[in-house]
């Protein structure tokens, strides 16, 4: 235990010896987060602690932050929740009660959000929320927490539902993982599918640590559907790929839920990843967003990996909105609370706007592999490129 | 259904997964057969031995199966390193097992934390994997992977050596003897503290190796230990607690259940499938397919 906590401290003050700022003259802006750096989650929260990494090295690098006119240096103040909710609302409270930050960011994963929610809500301390989504973000009640994010299960099925059947697809096999984010998209998917005259030929539940899909995949191979829809997390987003290809299960569509937005998913796959649809509202093709590009570069030069999609894009435009706001309102809260919930921003993702809890502006979007590029497919607003199919 | 249960998919399916829980286990029950050690890092092991092979991979773009004897050599060291430093005294001083095993508990889950955090912080969590070896061979109606039969050759390769090694050598029989009555080895003159580390070397080197196979085609992350730690125990357990023959025959039926009693099922059930075998065995055998039982 003591050993965990020293690493987890030693990992901290390297995270902070690391944003070199340049000599700036005034106190440091201290911003207060946890993130899972151990625990189930912490295969999933590099991508979004990296992108806010990158932001506050760049925000130095610029001479500071501007907090309504004064430019001051970032600093982080940050803890390891452990991939505990319950230990994040704590650590969060801890970070406004007892370390006294300026500003809060926010931590990986929906019910993390979900419980440090309550927390900013108490205090009435404004945090902008990113990686959080799942319907119930919707009851959250408006205040001190905003979700950037529009990869919303209820959303998720009638989009996808109607780019398959504007597609021209008439038959569907669904796999699902029986972890929460599958199941609500499963939740909602059934009925879209059926309300837009799309044929499920089957559809089969998995427990998430399955080793060996080939019973399963021999039923798709013998439904043969014109789109397999694998509602899948990272760890059997790469067993589904792998032994789909295997079995020669090639359908005129695939798509996965969450795994091919991960950097490694390419690198496993290699071409074997073109072609597979999966949830992303944001890509560096979209030349309407001029901030795109030059995040994605700036990422790449950092890390020596593309960035998250998904994850990463909002992980950073959760970092421009605070940064914008805060260059109008400063660090009072109520100005910032106003200024966040009324305010329009410029992200890499374009324009983002808040009505309510929720993202007022960016649609639920799909992106699909394309020669190893990741290209917008739906909808037809911010395409970058025309879906694609076998 | 019949025909699609008698098919070679699901054989090469059952054989591959079984070849993997059996190496698996292997690694298990030599350190707690012949030490009586609980070995709870044993997962973390398998993650050095991916990271190993990752790592190999990109900077030399050779293939991690030539790399298999370094990433062995790398589990072996570790190992031996580990006895020396901290089992050899425990051992020596003459302990009752159940001491020793309680020990053993705490030592290896506070190696398992360390090896996990130091690996987080050096390699970031971020998942890494790698293409190798992804040709798929179609032999009549079965596809197999290269990777996968690459797996299921070289896990069985070293089952098959194992158990030659057992039976066979002076050497494998003095850590049967020592697995089977550790005071009756002693008195017979059998060095036990080079059995012990010959037996942890073997059993950490064949985690990392497995680790090494296993990362062509998983992603390899800091955490992904803990999942075959589990199963280990589950295949030991099983198999008989230090029983090496039991655990490679537990690796293989808890692969045929997960193979085809899900194909007969559902996937779905697959946990109850597995678990409900291993309960209901237990309860028929509580010492494990093939294990003695107690006194």
């Amino acid at each position: 235990m003591l050993r965990r906590h020293l690493l987890a401290a030693l990992a901290g003050t390297a995270a902070l010896a690391g944003l070199a700022a340049p000599a700036l003259a005034n106190d440091p802006v201290r911003i207060g987060y946890t993130i899972a750096r151990t625990g189930l989650f912490a295969a999933a929260a590099p991508s979004q602690e990296q992108a806010y990494t990158l932001w506050a090295e760049q925000v130095n690098a610029a001479g500071g932050l501007d907090v309504a006119g004064t430019m001051r240096p970032v600093e982080f103040v940050s803890y390891d929740d452990e991939s505990d909710p319950a230990k994040a609302a704590q650590l969060y409270e801890r970070l406004i009660t007892s370390d006294n930050v300026d500003l809060l960011m926010a931590p990986w994963g929906t019910p993390h959000h979900l419980n440090v929610a309550g927390v900013v809500e108490r205090y009435g301390f404004p945090m902008v929320g990113n990686t959080a989504a799942s319907v119930l973000i919707r009851e959250v009640q408006p205040g001190n927490i905003w979700f950037p994010t529009s990869a919303i299960p209820d959303r998720i099925g009638p989009e996808l539902a109607a780019m398959l059947a504007g597609a021209g697809v008439q038959r569907v096999a669904i796999l699902a993982n029986v972890l929460p984010f599958s199941q609500e998209n499963l939740q909602f998917l059934t009925p879209a599918l059926e309300a837009a005259g799309i044929e499920i030929a089957m559809s089969e539940n998995y427990p998430p640590d399955i080793s060996d899909m080939t019973p399963l995949l021999t039923q798709v191979r013998d439904a043969a559907p014109d789109a397999v829809l694998a509602l899948t997390y990272p760890a059997d987003a790469f067993l589904y790929a792998g032994q789909a290809r295997e079995l020669g299960i090639d359908p005129r569509l695939t798509f996965m839920l969450i795994g091919p937005t991960i950097d490694a998913f390419g690198q496993a796959f290699g071409p074997a990843a073109d072609g597979i649809v999966t949830l992303a509202h944001w890509s560096p093709e979209q030349a309407a967003w001029p901030r795109a590009r030059p995040f994605f570069d700036a990422y790449v030069a950092r890390f020596g990996q593309a960035p998250d999609y998904l994850d990463s894009a909002l992980a950073y435009m959760s970092a421009e909105i605070l940064q914008q706001a805060v260059a109008t309102a400063g660090l009072d809260r109520d100005a910032l609370r106003a200024a966040i919930a009324g305010g329009t921003f410029d992200t890499i993702n374009g324009e983002v706007r808040f009505d309510g809890v929720q993202n007022a502006v960016t649609p639920t979007a799909f992106v699909q592999r394309q020669a190893g590029v990741m290209q917008l497919v739906w909808p037809p607003a911010i395409a970058t490129a025309p879906l694609a199919m076998d | 259904m019949m025909t699609s249960l008698l098919s070679g998919q699901l054989l090469f399916a059952a054989a591959v997964l079984g070849a993997l829980y059996a190496l698996v286990g292997l690694g298990m029950n030599l350190v707690y057969g012949t030490m009586r050690l609980l070995n709870v890092a044993h997962g973390d092991l398998l993650m050095l031995g991916a990271y190993a092979a990752f790592w190999w991979f990109t900077l030399t773009a050779l293939s991690p199966l030539l790399a298999l004897p370094l990433v062995a050599a790398m589990g072996a060291g570790i190992g031996l390193l580990l006895y020396a430093l901290l089992f050899r005294r425990q051992l020596a001083q003459g302990l009752p097992p159940e001491v020793i095993e309680a020990r053993s508990l705490l030592l290896f889950f506070g190696l398992s934390v360390a090896i996990q955090n130091i690996t987080a912080y050096a390699f970031t969590a971020t998942p890494r994997a790698y293409r190798h070896l992804d040709t798929v061979w179609q032999v009549g109606q079965t596809a197999m992977t290269g990777n996968r039969i690459a797996a299921l050759a070289v896990a069985g390769v070293i089952l098959a050596g194992v158990l030659v090694f057992l039976r066979r050598t002076t050497f494998g029989m003095e850590i049967q003897a020592l697995i089977q009555h550790r005071e009756a080895a002693r008195i017979v003159g059998i060095d036990v503290g080079r059995v012990q580390a010959v037996a942890i070397a073997l059993g950490f080197a064949s985690a990392a190796v497995a680790g090494a196979l296993l990362s062509m085609t998983e992603q390899v992350t800091p955490f992904m230990g803990f999942r075959f730690t589990i199963a280990a125990f589950v295949v030991v357990i099983l198999g008989g607690l230090g029983n090496i023959r039991g655990g490679i025959l537990a690796g293989f039926l808890l692969a045929i259940i997960e193979i085809y009693a899900v194909t007969l099922f559902s996937s779905e059930a697959r946990s109850i499938l597995i678990y409900g075998a291993f309960v209901a065995i237990l309860v028929l055998r509580p010492q494990g397919l093939l294990g003695r039982a107690r006194r």
